[in-house]
């Protein structure tokens, strides 16, 4: 289940994280970017939190620039209708 | 009016497109739409994914995979100008060529008037350069190398991936103008290594995307800044710029358009290959050339070898000026070239036709062989002109 959300700064990242997460089989989603998150880029990408720390390490190894990856309780009810 | 033109103009702007690029545009338009990276929904979303996928295509032909150094312009003299401007400051020095198209030297010129030194090397009349004239210019206030990689007048091939070592190790930031190179010849300067380099491209001539787009692969090295300053769709709760590439230097909304079309030239190019596109052209210049050489009246200009050129070609009439020639090629027997001086007065006085300027064919891997005896043909009766 979703229960994440990672923001970025750039549209551009947000293309590259996306791609990177399909292509190991992440759940993702990208949608609006929440603004009671951060006032950045208008997209932000939903996950699920309980991978957090691997998706850390995975975009730090493939030098994806996020601005924050949070827990995100309203990516939840997201989850019911996706 | 399409079935009869034989069009040798391609410096100017390539044409035709390969069907994939209107067809790309077209798809945008009906299927997309949406403005890339400001809004969240799936057409906003799927147009700031195209723009990624054009950055991809780009970095798969230009060998750079850092996509968030391949920022995007609205065409090669805008990247140009960012590269001078962002680098050069009154009483600094930067190195360049006597073949360098206005993109350069009208920049480089109105610095100049506020202190900075320009040192032009000579090219001889064959388009070429002394590799060791660029090392023995190089002093502690040098700020920047910047070349043509042929220039649009001569076409010869300029040695750029021999300055790019020499800048290296200068630590000076190498500028190349692939304006008339980009899509024609292979661009051999490894940015992963050679780090101070700045790769400028045009879309709309051998990457046979649409006009209105360009841009450049920076150097990790290479700090730029913007000219243009405003929305970006990031940070958009400060007021001012920020600071990571792209969108440091990608303000406003992009010409996604045009980057549809460009994504579809270039993958085009890499479906066709580089050595089968540069082969076609050099079996159309050897023609060309074999042709008008034999032709009494006509003064042809360059290397006239077609290894070391890409595939344009200046002449001239003894019996007949550029105008004139022009007129009646496009007229009499429906050839489009460009006759004058190709915003280029430094090259022409390189081969001494300044400022009467020349008659320029330039080919595409769309020309034919047919279309160069057509060509050589039509000369051949305007030489006999009175």
């Amino acid at each position: 289940m979703m229960s994440g959300v990672i923001t970025f700064y750039s549209s551009q990242q947000v293309m590259k994280a996306e791609k990177i997460l399909k292509n190991y089989n992440y759940e993702e989603l990208l949608i609006p970017g929440p603004r009671e998150i951060s006032p950045n880029c208008g997209v932000a990408i939903c996950f699920d939190y309980s991978k957090a720390e691997e998706i850390k390490e995975l975009f730090k190894k493939e030098q994806i620039l996020y601005e924050k990856i949070c827990y995100y309780p309203e990516a939840k009810k997201i989850s019911k209708w996706f | 009016m399409k079935e009869n033109i034989v069009y040798f103009d391609n410096s100017a702007t390539s044409w035709p497109k390969p069907k994939e690029v209107l067809k790309s545009i077209k798809y945008f338009t009906n299927e997309i739409g949406g403005s890339p990276g400001r809004s969240g929904h799936r057409m906003s979303i799927e147009a700031s994914r195209l723009v990624e996928e054009t950055r991809e295509v780009i970095g798969e032909f230009f060998n750079y995979d850092n996509t968030s150094r391949i920022v995007f312009t609205k065409n090669i003299t805008e990247a140009l100008n960012i590269c001078i401007f962002s680098l050069l400051k009154p009483g600094d020095h930067v190195i360049t060529s006597s073949t360098e198209h206005n993109s350069v030297m009208r920049p480089l010129r109105f610095l100049e008037k506020k202190g900075l030194i320009i040192s032009i090397i000579n090219c001889s009349p064959n388009g070429n350069i002394n590799i060791s004239d660029i090392e023995k210019n190089i002093n502690n206030n040098t700020k920047m190398v910047i070349l043509t990689n042929a220039s649009n007048v001569i076409g010869t091939i300029l040695p750029i991936d021999e300055v790019a070592k020499i800048t290296y190790k200068h630590k000076i930031p190498f500028v190349i103008d692939c304006a008339q190179t980009a899509g024609e010849i292979p661009i051999n300067v490894n940015l992963k290594k050679y780090k101070n380099c700045v790769i400028t491209f045009t879309g709309h001539k051998s990457l046979l995307g649409p006009t209105g787009t360009g841009g450049m692969c920076i150097g990790e090295d290479v700090k730029l800044m913007p000219i243009i300053f405003g929305g970006t769709g990031s940070k958009s709760d400060k007021d001012v710029q920020p600071d990571f590439l792209p969108d440091y230097i990608e303000s406003g909304t992009l010409n996604i358009l045009g980057l549809a079309g460009l994504k579809a030239g270039v993958s085009y190019l890499l479906k066709i290959g580089l050595n089968n596109i540069r082969n076609h052209e050099k079996l159309l210049l050897s023609k060309f050339i074999e042709g008008a050489s034999k032709i009494k009246n006509i003064i042809i200009y360059g290397s006239k070898d077609p290894d070391a050129q890409v595939a344009l070609m200046s002449f001239n009439f003894k019996n007949i000026n550029p105008s004139t020639a022009g007129l009646i090629l496009d007229k009499k027997y429906s050839i489009m070239c460009r006759v004058g001086l190709h915003c280029n007065p430094n090259a022409h006085k390189v081969i001494g036709t300044f400022p009467g300027g020349t008659i320029r064919f330039s080919f595409s891997y769309f020309n034919s062989l047919e279309e160069i005896d057509y060509s050589i043909n039509a000369l051949s009766k305007m030489s006999k002109i009175k």
